[in-house]
């Protein structure tokens, strides 16, 4: 039957671009997080190097971070409400606590490993773990209590955002890593073996992310009439070049071909790899909050 | 004042509804007007509007108006997610926004099924249909109830068994809005058409 909409008013935009970056930057500083833990909370001592810029990253994004919730906020005067009016049904509220305690850790255990007291720095490490999944994971929840919205109201966002913050991570440390053993270093040369094994474990991680997206597009795809709607728009429609092209080939296949195969395993490659990385996670963020709300509700 | 959607099921307590007769519609926006102008809102949004709907192609065609109000869940996913508590579910059901709480975080903007809320341009935090509830509260009917012109809307106690909007839902065949979403909304609609509360798909929306 033909039918054609004469009127219906315009939706403003609930989320859009300064959350997508808040989340981005939060994944990016979970990741880093995570990453700096490896020699100083786990003894993996191989990752030794990353511990120190690993922290600083960490505490620098998740300072950064909330700043982008403030230009979003209609009130930001009235930001102090967030940790005097609680809700604990809304996933905000776990993560106005999270905003705090996270950067707190951060900072304390960052100290320590700088005054190299190895068993506080350990101690800390391990707290720093479970606060950096969760203020990573609350944002997850943020997006899946959208219930309105077919993109986000899935189980799969809180772990797809965990895996696509650890893959941002990784890829961020690769280059840090590399610059600052190229330049800031002793022997002012790039620790191959280091490289190596980041991208190794970043390359598995992608594959992980791949295996979650196409989870939840394959489930999308023949769900309810919303979700068809969406998995269409991010294959088909408007979020096709971002989604198809920027995050999953530019962002992830062709940074796990670079990684996995030893001949493309070279410095400037893998610098390439994790670039398109960082950028295409950029993207998925950005499909994911304003692909989500793309299409409209009434 | 009540929160997280869980509100008591007993029933000897008040449950306003409206009851919104599309058969009677004839999209005059008198409705649209009527809220404007009680609430001061502010250009460029909207608490309450009709959409327009055209099934058919001429001469077998005919235009359908669905006005559109909060539907003040039973169980409101804006209340459950909103990190302040500004948004709150009274004891008759009547959802509101506290307007000296809300810091306009728009998440439940982001949640609402019905995209009834907006951010006030002037003020920065949300707003939505009231139903109008310092009128219902002082005896009086929703300022879009006694604007429109063919009595297409009712407003009352659903839990009040001989109130008109009781007994309207109780004999005619009533429809809500999205009833898969499990929101329990309570704006009903009678003739509500298909075509009508479809969502644009993206392909048509693009001009």
């Amino acid at each position: 039957m033909d039918s054609q909409v004469l009127y219906n008013i315009i939706p403003q935009e609930a989320f859009g671009l300064f959350i997508a970056t808040y989340f981005y930057l939060t994944g990016l500083s979970a990741g880093s997080f995570i990453l700096s833990t490896l020699s100083y909370g786990f003894g993996f001592e191989k990752f030794k190097p990353l511990g120190r810029v690993g922290i600083v990253l960490a505490t620098f994004l998740l300072v950064l971070a909330p700043l982008f919730l403030l230009f979003h906020v209609g009130a930001p005067l009235r930001s102090w409400h967030l940790f005097v009016y609680l809700n604990f049904s809304s996933p905000i509220t776990w993560g106005s606590f999270l905003l705090i305690l996270y950067p707190i850790n951060c900072i304390i255990y960052g100290t320590f490993m700088f005054l190299e007291k190895k068993k506080p720095t350990r101690i800390f490490g391990l707290i720093g773990i479970p606060l950096a999944i969760a203020v990573h994971g609350y944002t997850g929840f943020i997006v899946a209590f959208g219930k309105a919205r077919a993109l986000w109201n899935t189980a799969l966002m809180p772990i797809l955002f965990l895996v696509s913050a650890i893959v941002s991570g990784i890829a961020l440390m690769i280059l840090v890593e590399m610059v600052r053993s190229r330049f800031f270093s002793k022997e002012k040369k790039i620790n191959k073996d280091l490289i190596n094994s980041l991208s190794k474990i970043l390359a598995w991680s992608i594959v992980v992310d791949l295996f979650l997206v196409f989870s939840d597009l394959a489930v999308l795809s023949i769900s309810h009439a919303d979700a068809q709607a969406a998995a269409q728009l991010i294959l088909h429609g408007k979020f096709f070049p971002m989604f198809v092209l920027l995050e999953n080939i530019l962002g992830k296949i062709v940074p796990f071909i670079i990684l996995v195969v030893p001949r493309f395993r070279k410095t400037i490659p893998v610098i390439v790899a994790a670039l398109l990385v960082i950028i295409g996670i950029f993207f998925m963020r950005y499909v994911v909050v304003v692909g989500g709300e793309f299409i409209p509700l009434i | 004042m009540k929160n997280n959607g869980k509100r008591s099921s007993d029933r000897s307590g008040k449950r306003y509804a409206m009851l919104i007769d599309l058969r009677k519609c004839i999209g005059c926006n008198a409705c649209s007007l009527a809220c404007k102008s009680e609430y001061d809102v502010p250009l460029s949004v909207f608490r309450t509007w009709v959409k327009r709907v055209e099934k058919g192609k001429y001469p077998y065609a005919r235009e359908f108006f669905l006005p559109i109000v909060c539907n003040h869940c039973e169980n409101p996913i804006c209340v459950t997610v909103c990190p302040v508590g500004a948004s709150i579910q009274r004891e008759d059901g009547i959802v509101y926004i506290d307007p000296h709480r809300c810091i306009g975080c728009r998440y439940c903007m982001a949640s609402c099924p019905y995209g009834v809320r907006y951010i006030n341009p002037n003020l920065g935090i949300a707003e939505k249909c009231t139903w109008c509830f310092h009128r219902v509260d002082a005896g009086l009917d929703p300022a879009c109830i006694e604007a429109c012109p063919t009595q297409a809307m009712l407003f009352g106690d659903l839990h009040d068994p001989k109130s008109p909007i009781a007994r309207a839902v109780a004999e005619n065949a009533v429809q809500v809005i999205k009833p898969e979403i499990g929101t329990d909304p309570h704006a009903f609609y009678i003739g509500l058409d298909k075509a009508a509360v479809e969502t644009v798909s993206f392909e048509e929306e693009e001009p």
